[in-house]
Parts: structure tokens; C-alpha cells; sequence
């Protein structure tokens, strides 16, 4: 980590002037990194933010599939309730299911995948079998099985994010091991353990850095996996039942045939906010690997172009970085 | 490998697979502007079927998973009950029958020249013979009474019941399929076998299947002549995906009769002159309530002064408007029909509903009753607030919106509404067993229109049971003494003055205890092209019972009077 | 060597084991029973129900008797026998011909669309790490994007477009039923092409990004490795280090992933043929579900659990052959 950091403060600074001042603020120099973080700063506020200014998501008018005006920003639904609002409650209802899910995941997916196949033996087995049992497991009968165990009224966003974090992480998990196993057998790592280190200190100090851009984006796609997830299972029927999430949102624009009828923003700003939300997370994505894994970050052409080197010097740098 | 000859090679496969489809394209432009070939007419049925056709064509299938052509249109009853309109039973295999006084002996004329499709004779003995393999078989016998069928001369057939049995008459006459004794006699168990050979008496039958359509064609053998023969040389099945496919499907003229919901319906018979439908309103769609305290129901509800509140409270107008497209129609407080049952709603202001909500209404009867207004806007009593939650299935759209509207409908009026939008299984289960407060669900018609099997079905004592228990149709547990021995009555007797005074007990007290409030009669739509054939059923000529569904024996009836247009 | 494979024998073994074991248990543990759910199906439908419909029904389909223990031991020796009993959704029609209708449509389709995905994907990746910065490397967040998108959403939306308001594809179904009939016909084949399009485009839009991203962020990890330093030093061909050197190992992860896509073929369609109403498998798994269907779900599941658990088999032995360090170990 310390020579990643190093390598940080050393590289050149970003160089688009029009974006210099905010980039500076920011611990990369990647207007990736800067589009992400704003789009997905913005949905978080929204969906911190939105449920508190806007009204009742509930109330109901005999105003039916009224298009997009000054009453209603995004028309109103089959049984005329404001969309707009209902989008609001559902954002946050979203977020709250990626990020638990997000975090249950990797949680999960990072002490079967590494641990055992770092220590190996018996516990690898164990641990390799529980993930391959986890596999098999069909996800959507299992959440109905649970979910009526649950009382109705309490089947709500936690739950279904428990459900999709058990069913979603043994497939991270396998990747890690795989991951694990490749890299438990190379030379340096046979030197620190040949040198005495202790084994919790070769697993933080010489493995885990090297799995770190994996589980970040693994961490990241949990999350939009479990967004989409939730819409997935709310599209079948089987989502949170009397909360607002996008996908409940979009599950009843499609069951009340809101595109048959023409009723377009019903349901195309749901998925667009997930679109957007997973565009950023992904942007994001792109810039954390750069920042932890230096491997990743050799510059591109169009940020030395913007150094203002001839061609023939970018076309030297990029000998020297392996293209 | 390497990622150029990867690259070469899923090129070729797209190019492939666009020409492949652009040839399709072609392909299926060029035929669907010559339509059928050969001159023979046919017709193309959707019936609601999604996925995948599984070969069944026995008639005597407990689950209902035979095919929708199995009953009346490959195989025939003795007489058809027109649920669409009141009237008498149309003679099929059989011509006329009579009840001796007591109602347990029914004898029936059977109607002679009939032959089998495979060219054999249907006589009386294949009458009695399917009449006695139901009654003697528990699985098959759905009225839990054992009758015998006897042959008295070649054509008539007699069948004694052990009690009084008037109400049997439309299940053993209307609902039970005539198959032929030669083939079922050496079938061990009739319920266990798929019957991929169909051979009956109706108009026609089986041509040629597979599991995503199958084609059936004009039976030769058919006993029905001039406007009762079949005139249609083919009828084609075919399964489609979803209310969407099948709007499509009907305005590119490739269905010429289904049975969807369709909610825009209304602009696409505007836009498309050739097509027609018909709006069989059946089904009351109704709140169930688990309303018996005795038998473990708690909650609110059971209180019926807040069932009364809630009657009044909806706004049935807004509801129609919003969850039926308008294509409802007003409900009867007696869950009966006011359209075919009319006649047997004693009390003229019992014919209909409230249309609009009425709010101080609800307000009072809920404020005699003691309950008090909260500073919060919700009533509550003895302080338990007027909190009650509704059972829905997911997914069923029409009811998920409705609950959402009565949720704000209610509200106005002081109550609170939570809905539970739950899975079918867990739906049907949480009704059946009375772990509910209020469920939405349909009133629905028994074998016929007469109304003695809706109030022994949703109102008998015999078919409850207490909370826990599964409860075999009566599941909002309503028990009164009163109302099972009218429907005792009403089972015993033939002669109207009695099962009037009968009905008018019955409706009387279920209009005060209101165990089931109406929402709206369901719109039942079938949709028709009348580009290939005419004839179809009209709003004012429901001549059969117009829906494509499993086990309505009237698509018999439709298929053998539609007449191909001559081109 | 031997050792290894043999490890591997008994792990799927007892993974096999407890999968069909979860099997049993699932469908056991769901809400409901048939019988009711059979009579809420026969209401809406608009068939008569009586009470003694409830009673012919229970003597038809019945308990399936005995204690847990028993019924198990009873759904094991089926099993072996190749028998997953009756569905009940298509009465008396066996689970085994119910499936064997809707696999090959799954498979034909689903499983296509996966393949291509992944093909392209990780050709598309590989050259997109390899040329850093290229068009095709800033392709990539747009392709994310689309895997981002929730998948009904954009199939319902390229289904609106391309069906209705330009008529390019069929809304529905496996074929056209009105003028083909299955065979191996040109027409069919055709037909069946036409109709699979539209899903299958789909399927690569919104998966393919995944593919792309990770195997570009493993090629980019790999490519500054000291072997690959070394083998440029030595002045190898660009092409063999790019594929010898880099790709092959830095497709592993994506391998992985690949199997695991690959068993979910099937339980993965379910959405897909929702939207389109394809008669797949998917479908299958939804009915069964919706009505209860105990012998159906758990001849669905099982198909699931095997194919899952083949496609694992067959990487981890594709593992053991493509990266020695695998087998190599304690």
C-alpha cells in the first residue's frame, strides 16, 4: 500500500485545465472518477433527501396516465399517483438494498474465497464445498420460501437484501479463490512465509493487496447486482412488499401495461436512474482500481497528448509501458 | 486462438443469423398477405394459454389441465347451461328431461342417429356407462353424491339419487362428458391417462398437435345439421405470451378469438372495423372478510358496522374507471347477477350497489357503532385503531389496483388500509385457512346460473371451518343458522314460491352481515375478427357462453355456428 | 495428478448430494398446498367449484404420505431411476417430457446468446486492455452502462421499439406457429432464428460489458508482470506475449465466471422468457412455483443443480490443464 501511495504523489498531475480545479479536490486526477462520483453523489442526496420534500407516494387522484406537466414533473400512474414522488421513495428504498447487499457480499465472498484457499487443507474444502452448495441454491424459490416465514407486512427491503447477499456471493467467493490459489504460489509470497512472517500478516500484507481490485469491483458490481436484482425479483412478483423500491416501481408500470398505453414516463425514469446510478458506479469503478492497483494506471494517450507531448514521445512512453 | 479468427468468426455467425432472419422476414411477409392456403376456412383461438401446450384431452381430468377444446368442442354433455343468459338448457346428446315429484329420480331422452368421430354409434349405453364411471369414481364425483344410471329402453336413461337432488341437475346433465364405453372401459384409472386420441361426439376433432399449437378440423361424423353443423373446416390453438402479444396478434388479424383483458381495447375495435367483442360480466369481484369470532377470526372486521363503513365508503365509480377500464358493471349487494339472476333478487333497492362513496354515511354508521375519530384522522375503539390490511396477488393487476385506490378511499373515511401484495400460493393459503382480515377475490357462479350453488358455496356452514382449518369455499367463515336452513330449502325444492321466500331469507340477512363487500360484477371479455368467419357471439347474442377458456362448454356452441366468409 | 482429479470426484459428489438433498427440502418447506392452489386456478378461470370439488381433488392428488424420512428415501430411489414423477400443472403428464419440451429452446437460446457473450466480450476486453486508452478501451464504460441497466427494462424498451413502432421482429413465442410446423426444415430453422433474435440481442447487450470489463482490468494487471517484461525484453512477438503470456492467464477469472454463467443458463432465463414469452424453461420454473408444482420444481431445480455443477466440473479440469499452479499444490 505505502508504494502505491508513493506512486500517487509522484505522478503528474491531471491535466485537463477545464475540470483542474475540481479534480484537485479529489484524490485522482480521472474525470471518470469525477463524472461517477457526481452522478452517484447526486442519486445518494436524492435518495437521502427526495422522500423528505416531496408528498405521499400513496396519494391517489382520478387523474389517471397524466403526462409530464407542471403538476406532476413526471405524470402521474394508472391510479393517478405522481410519479415523481413515487421515484423519490424508490431510490432510497434501492440504495438501502445495494449498499447492504453490497457490503453482506463481499463480507461473505472475501472469508470463504481468500481464507480458504490461502490456508488450504481441510477448511479449503469445507469452505469450497459450502460455496459450490451456495451455488446450486435456486435464488427465487428460496426467497419465497423465506419470505413466508416472514409475516407480510415485515417482508420488507432488509429482507430481500439478506436474501439476494446469500444468494450472490458464493459466486465472488469461487473467483477470489481462484484468484487466491494463483497468487498463494508465487515466489514472493513463498519467501515471506520461508522468511517466518506470520500468516495473518502474508494474507493482509501480500495477498490482499493484490486481490483488492478484484473485491473493489466485485464490491461495486454487488451493489448494481443487487439493485437490478431486487427490479429482477420485483419484475417475477417476488419483490419487498409495501415499500417503494425502483423495481416495484417498474413492476407495476409493466403490470399495468404502462407502455401498451403509451404511458412512457411511468416507466422509463426507474431504469434510467438505475442506469445511471450503475454508469456511475462503474466510472468509479475504473478510477478506484487505477488508484490502488498501479498496474492499472499507466497513462492513457489521451491524457499525454494533453501534457502536451509531440507524437513521438507518446509514442515512446507507450513502448515503455507495454501498450 | 487468436482474437482475430475469434473476431472472423462471430462476424460471420452475425451475418449469418441477420440473413437468416432477413430470409424470415421475407418469408413471413409474403405469407401472411396470402393468408391460409388451399381454400379450406380456419380460424386461430387463443385461449390464454402461455408457454407450452401439454398433450390432454381427457374430459374426466380432475385437475382441469385438459385442453380447452377437450369439453364441448371434442367431447359433448348431455345438455348446455348458457351462464351468458337465462334460459333453458339446450339439448345435446340428450332432447329432453324430466324430475319425478321427491327429486330423486331424473329421466332423460337420449338423442338417437348420434355416431362417435371415429364412425362407431353413440348409444344409451355410453350414457349410462360415463354417468356411472363418474359417480363410481371419488376422484371424478365432484358432488359428493353417488347416483346409478340405468338403461329403461334404447332411448331413454334413468338415473335415481339417494336424497333429493335437484341441484344436482346442471353438474349430471351440463358438466359431465358422454365418452365413448368401448374406449374408457379398459382404462384401469381415467383420471391417470392423456387421451392423445380424443374420439367424441362434438363438432370436431383432433388433426394434429404440437406443444406450441394444434390444429383441429371438422368432425364428418357430427350429428348436428344446417345451423347446427360445424362450418369452419379448421380450428388452429395457439399459445401466446401476454395481454401485449395477444393485442398484437389480434390487430395483425392473426387471432380471430380470444378472451384477454385487454384495457385498450375499446381504441383498437375504433381503429380495427372487422373486429367485435362481447363483455360477459360474471364474476363478482368482492373484499372477503374473515369475519367470524366464533370460528377465530380477529380484527376489525369482524365488527359489522365497519364492513357496513366500508361498503359505503368505496367510490365504485373511480374504481370501474381506474381498475376495469369501464368495462365493469355494477355489483348486487346479494352477489347475485342483476342481469341473469334478475328475477331472483327479491328487494328492488338490493339490484345495485352505491356508485359513488359516501363518506358521512360510512362516518355514522361507524360512529353509532362507538367508534371515535383520532386527532391522527383514523377512528378507534376501545383503543384499538381502525387498522385492517388486505391480501392480494401480486400481479393481478386489476385487484392491486384496486386496493391501492380503496387505500386512499378509505382513508377519507377514517379507516386505514395496509395491503399485502403476497405470492398465489401464499395468497390462496392465507385464505383458505382464515389467517386474514380482508382478501380480494371473486364471487363466482356455480355450474349454472341458478343461485343456490353461490350461497351454498360461499355461504353454507357445511363448507367453512374455524381459523387454521382449511375451509372448502366459505372462507370468510360466515355461519348463520338462519341462512343454512334457507339454503337447506332451497336444495330440497323445485316449486319458485318457495325458493323465492328462500332467497329473499338469504339475501336479507347477507345484505346486513355483508361477510363478502362487492366491489363490481368482473368484465369478462372475449374479442373476435370477423374478417375469416361471422357468426361470433354479440352483446345482445350471448347464444353460449362467449369465453375461450378451460371447461366452458358454450366454445362448442360458438365454434359449430360461426360460418366462414366467403372470400 | 490422480489425486487431484480425485479430490475433485468426491467434492462433487457430496455437492451433488447436498443440492438434491436441498431439493427435497425447498418445496417442502413452501407455503400452500396444491389442492388449494388448483381450486383458486379453476375460480378465476371461471370453472365451477364446489366443496366437493376440495374432496375429489384430495383423492386424486392426495398426500404423498409417510414421514419426511420416508418420502425422501422414496425421492432418492426415484431419482436413480430417472423418475421426477407427475407434474401437476399439466396432470398426468410426466415431469421428464414436461422438461424435455421447454431444455432444448433454453438451451438453444440462452445458452447461445451466453457463449457469443462471452466470446465477444472477452476478445473484446483482452484488445481493450492491451491497447490502453484505444476508442474500444473508452468503449467500456458504455457497455458497463448497459449491464448496469436493469434487463426486463431495456428488453421491454427494444421490444416497444422493434416490434411496434418499427416492425423489424416478432413480439413472442419460439416460432411461427401459423405457418411452420417443428422439423428440421429451412422453414423452421428460420423461423426459430427470426423469433430468438430479439432475446438473444438482449442477452449480449446487457451482458457482454461484464465480460469486457473484467478480463480488460486482469489484462492490464497481467501485462505488468515481470514475465511479461521479461518476454518483451527478449524481444518476443508482440502477438505470442499478448497471447501465450498475457490473455491466458488472465483469463482465468473470467473462465470462472463463464461456468458459473453457464450453469445458470437455466435458472438465468427466467426473466428473459417472462419478457418474451419464449417457452423455455424459465417459464417452466415460474408455473411450477406459482402452482405448487413440487415433482416439477424439483425436476427444474435438478436440472439447474446438474448443469451448475457440470459446467464447474468441467472448468475446474480446464483449470488444472490451462494453469499448472492450480493442481501444483500442498
Amino acid at each position: 500500500m505505502a508504494s502505491t501511495l508513493a506512486a500517487d504523489e509522484t505522478a503528474p498531475a491531471q491535466a485537463s485545465s477545464g475540470r483542474r480545479s475540481i479534480a484537485r479536490l479529489l484524490p485522482s486526477r480521472s474525470p471518470k472518477l469525477v463524472v461517477g462520483l457526481i452522478i452517484a453523489g447526486v442519486i445518494i442526496l436524492w435518495g437521502i433527501v427526495g422522500p423528505l420534500v416531496v408528498g405521499d407516494p400513496h396519494a391517489i387522484s382520478t387523474n389517471a396516465f397524466a403526462p409530464p406537466g407542471p403538476a406532476h414533473w413526471l405524470g402521474t400512474t394508472q391510479t393517478g399517483e405522481d410519479v415523481w414522488t413515487q421515484v423519490a421513495y424508490g431510490t432510497r428504498g434501492s440504495l438501502i438494498i445495494g449498499f447492504t447487499v453490497g457490503i453482506l457480499a463481499t463480507v461473505l465472498s472475501a472469508f470463504f474465497g481468500v481464507l480458504g484457499a490461502y490456508l488450504g487443507g481441510a477448511l479449503d474444502e469445507g469452505f469450497a464445498l459450502i460455496t459450490n452448495v451456495a451455488l446450486v441454491i435456486p435464488g427465487i424459490p428460496l426467497v419465497i420460501v423465506i419470505g413466508n416465514y416472514v409475516p407480510t407486512n415485515q417482508r420488507g427491503l432488509l429482507l430481500i437484501a439478506l436474501v439476494l447477499a446469500i444468494t450472490s456471493w458464493a459466486g465472488s467467493a469461487r473467483v477470489l479463490r481462484a484468484v487466491t490459489l494463483s497468487i498463494r504460489s508465487r515466489d514472493y509470497v513463498a519467501a515471506s512465509r520461508v522468511s517466518g512472517e506470520k500468516t495473518w500478516r502474508i494474507l493482509v500484507v501480500e495477498i490482499l493487496p493484490n486481490l483488492i481490485p478484484v473485491m473493489a469491483s466485485q464490491f461495486v458490481f454487488a451493489i448494481i447486482f443487487a439493485i437490478l436484482g431486487e427490479a429482477g425479483l420485483s419484475f417475477l412478483g417476488l419483490g419487498a412488499s409495501n415499500t417503494f423500491t425502483l423495481g416495484t416501481i417498474l413492476f407495476q408500470a409493466y403490470n399495468d401495461l404502462a407502455l401498451t398505453q403509451g404511458a412512457w414516463w411511468w416507466f422509463v425514469p426507474p431504469g434510467l436512474v438505475i442506469a445511471l446510478f450503475g454508469a456511475a458506479l462503474s466510472l468509479i469503478n475504473f478510477s478506484i482500481d487505477e488508484i490502488i492497483n498501479p498496474k492499472l494506471r499507466n497513462q492513457t494517450r489521451s491524457a499525454r497528448k494533453a501534457w502536451g507531448l509531440t507524437d513521438e514521445q507518446i509514442r515512446l512512453l507507450e513502448k515503455e509501458d507495454i501498450k | 486462438m487468436s482474437s482475430h479468427s475469434t473476431r472472423r468468426r462471430l462476424g460471420v455467425v452475425m451475418i449469418a443469423a441477420a440473413a437468416a432472419a432477413a430470409l424470415a422476414l421475407s418469408g413471413c411477409s409474403s405469407n401472411s398477405g396470402s393468408g391460409k392456403s388451399s381454400g379450406s376456412s380456419s380460424v386461430t383461438i387463443f385461449n390464454g394459454q402461455v408457454g407450452n401446450f401439454t398433450e390432454n384431452f381427457n374430459p374426466l381430468n380432475p385437475t382441469g389441465a385438459y385442453l380447452q377444446p377437450t369439453n364441448g368442442v371434442i367431447y359433448e354433455p348431455l345438455f348446455y347451461y348458457n351462464k351468458a343468459r337465462a334460459e333453458k338448457p339446450v339439448p345435446l346428446l340428450g332432447t329432453s328431461y324430466s324430475w319425478n315429484d321427491d327429486g330423486t329420480q331424473l329421466t332423460v331422452k337420449v338423442r338417437q342417429g348420434v355416431k362417435w368421430s371415429n364412425g362407431s354409434a353413440e348409444t344409451a349405453d355410453d350414457v349410462v356407462f360415463s354417468l356411472n364411471l363418474i359417480s363410481n369414481n371419488a376422484a371424478l364425483n365432484t358432488t359428493g353424491v353417488g347416483w346409478v344410471a340405468k338403461k329403461t329402453t334404447d332411448d331413454t336413461v334413468v338415473i335415481t339419487f339417494p336424497t333429493t337432488a335437484f341441484t344436482l341437475e346442471p353438474q349430471v346433465l351440463g358438466n359431465e362428458p358422454i365418452v365413448p364405453e368401448s374406449v374408457w372401459k379398459s382404462i384401469s384409472d381415467p383420471t391417470k391417462v392423456t387421451n392423445d386420441k380424443p374420439v367424441g361426439t362434438g363438432p370436431y376433432e383432433l388433426k394434429s398437435f404440437t406443444p406450441q399449437s394444434f390444429v383441429l378440423k371438422k368432425n364428418p361424423n357430427y350429428w348436428g345439421t344446417g345451423s347446427s353443423a360445424p362450418k369452419v373446416d379448421e380450428i388452429r390453438y395457439v399459445s401466446l405470451a401476454n395481454a401485449d402479444a395477444a393485442t398484437s396478434a389480434l390487430e395483425a388479424g392473426q387471432v380471430d378469438y380470444m378472451g384477454a383483458f385487454l384495457p385498450t381495447l375499446k381504441s383498437i375495435i375504433a381503429k380495427h372495423k372487422n373486429l367485435s367483442y362481447t363483455n360477459s360480466p360474471q364474476a363478482t369481484t368482492s373484499l372477503f372478510t374473515c369475519e367470524n369470532v366464533d370460528l377465530g377470526c380477529t380484527g376489525p372486521q369482524t365488527d359489522p358496522a365497519v364492513r357496513q363503513a366500508l361498503y359505503y365508503a368505496m367510490d365504485r365509480t373511480q374504481l370501474d374507471r381506474q381498475a376495469a377500464a369501464g368495462f365493469s358493471s355494477p355489483a348486487s349487494p346479494t352477489l347475485l347477477l342483476n342481469t341473469v339472476n334478475k328475477s331472483q333478487i327479491i328487494d328492488p333497492k338490493n339490484l345495485e350497489v352505491p356508485q359513488r362513496a359516501d363518506v358521512s354515511r360510512a362516518k355514522r354508521i361507524l360512529e353509532a357503532d362507538g367508534w371515535k375519530l383520532g386527532s391522527n384522522g383514523y377512528y378507534s375503539k376501545d383503543g384499538q385503531e381502525l387498522d385492517l390490511s388486505i391480501n392480494v396477488v401480486s400481479g393481478w393487476t386489476d385487484y392491486d389496483t384496486i386496493c391501492q385506490l380503496l387505500q386512499g378511499q378509505f382513508k377519507a373515511a377514517g379507516i386505514k388500509l395496509a395491503v399485502n401484495q403476497m405470492a398465489q400460493n401464499a395468497w390462496s393459503q392465507a385464505e383458505t385457512t382464515g389467517k386474514f382480515q380482508l382478501s380480494m377475490n371473486s364471487i363466482n357462479m356455480g355450474v349454472s346460473s341458478n343461485p343456490y350453488y353461490q350461497y351454498n358455496n360461499y355461504l353454507s356452514s357445511l363448507a367453512t371451518a374455524k381459523v387454521g382449518d382449511s375451509a372448502t369455499t366459505n372462507t370468510s367463515r360466515y355461519s348463520n343458522s338462519i341462512v343454512d336452513a334457507a339454503i337447506k330449502t332451497l336444495a330440497t325444492t323445485n316449486d319458485p314460491s318457495t325458493q323465492e321466500a328462500a332467497y329473499k331469507t338469504i339475501q336479507d340477512q347477507i345484505v346486513k352481515d355483508m361477510p363478502y363487500i362487492p366491489v363490481y360484477v368482473n368484465s369478462a371479455l372475449a374479442e373476435y375478427n370477423n374478417t375469416r368467419a361471422t357468426g361470433w357471439p354479440t352483446q345482445d347474442n350471448q347464444y353460449a357462453f362467449p369465453l375461450p377458456w378451460g371447461g366452458n362448454w358454450g366454445v362448442g356452441i360458438v365454434l359449430k355456428t360461426i360460418r366462414p366468409v366467403s372470400k | 495428478m490422480m489425486r487431484f482429479y480425485l479430490q475433485k470426484i468426491v467434492f462433487y459428489v457430496v455437492a451433488l448430494w447436498a443440492a438434491v438433498t436441498l431439493n427435497f427440502l425447498i418445496p417442502r418447506l413452501m407455503p400452500g398446498n396444491p389442492v388449494d392452489v388448483m381450486i383458486a386456478k379453476m375460480g378465476a378461470a371461471g370453472q365451477p367449484v364446489t366443496p366437493g370439488t376440495r374432496h375429489a381433488l384430495e383423492v386424486e392428488l392426495g398426500g404423498s404420505g409417510g414421514s419426511l424420512l420416508h418420502q425422501y428415501g422414496a425421492y432418492i430411489v426415484n431419482l436413480m431411476h430417472g423418475n421426477l414423477g407427475i407434474s401437476l400443472t399439466d396432470y398426468p403428464e410426466k415431469v421428464t417430457t414436461v422438461i424435455g419440451q421447454a431444455l432444448p429452446w433454453t438451451i438453444a437460446l440462452v445458452g447461445l446468446a451466453t457463449i457469443i457473450s462471452f466470446i465477444l466480450g472477452v476478445g473484446l476486453g483482452m484488445l481493450a486492455g492491451w491497447k490502453r486508452g484505444s476508442w474500444l478501451d473508452n468503449l467500456i464504460p458504455v457497455t458497463t452502462m448497459f449491464q448496469a441497466v436493469p434487463y426486463f427494462w431495456l428488453a421491454l424498451i427494444l421490444v416497444l421499439v422493434l416490434t411496434r413502432v418499427v416492425p423489424l421482429f416478432p413480439y413472442a413465442g419460439g416460432y411461427d406457429v401459423a405457418s411452420t410446423t417443428p422439423g428440421l426444415s429451412l422453414g423452421f430453422i428460420g423461423s426459430a432464428i427470426y423469433h430468438g433474435f430479439l432475446p438473444a440481442l438482449t442477452i449480449v447487450i446487457s451482458s457482454i460489458g461484464g465480460w469486457m470489463l473484467g478480463m480488460r482490468n486482469m489484462m492490464v494487471s497481467t501485462l505488468s508482470e515481470d514475465y511479461i517484461v521479461t518476454a518483451e525484453a527478449k524481444g518476443l512477438n508482440p502477438r505470442r506475449v499478448r497471447m501465450t503470456y498475457a490473455a491466458r492467464n488472465a483469463v482465468l477469472p473470467s473462465l470462472s465466471g463463464f461456468a458459473i454463467s453457464l450453469g445458470f443458463v437455466v435458472a438465468g432465463s427466467i426473466v428473459t422468457e417472462q419478457v418474451f414469452s419464449y417457452p423455455g424453461i424459465g417459464q417452466l420454473l415460474f408455473t411450477a412455483v406459482s402452482n405448487d408444482d413440487y415433482a416439477l420444481m424439483q425436476g427444474v431445480f435438478l436440472v439447474i443443480s446438474l448443469s451448475v455443477l457440470a459446467a464447474n466440473l468441467v472448468v475446474d479440469v480446464l483449470y488444472g490443464l490451462i494453469d499448472p499452479r492450480t493442481r501444483a499444490r500442498s
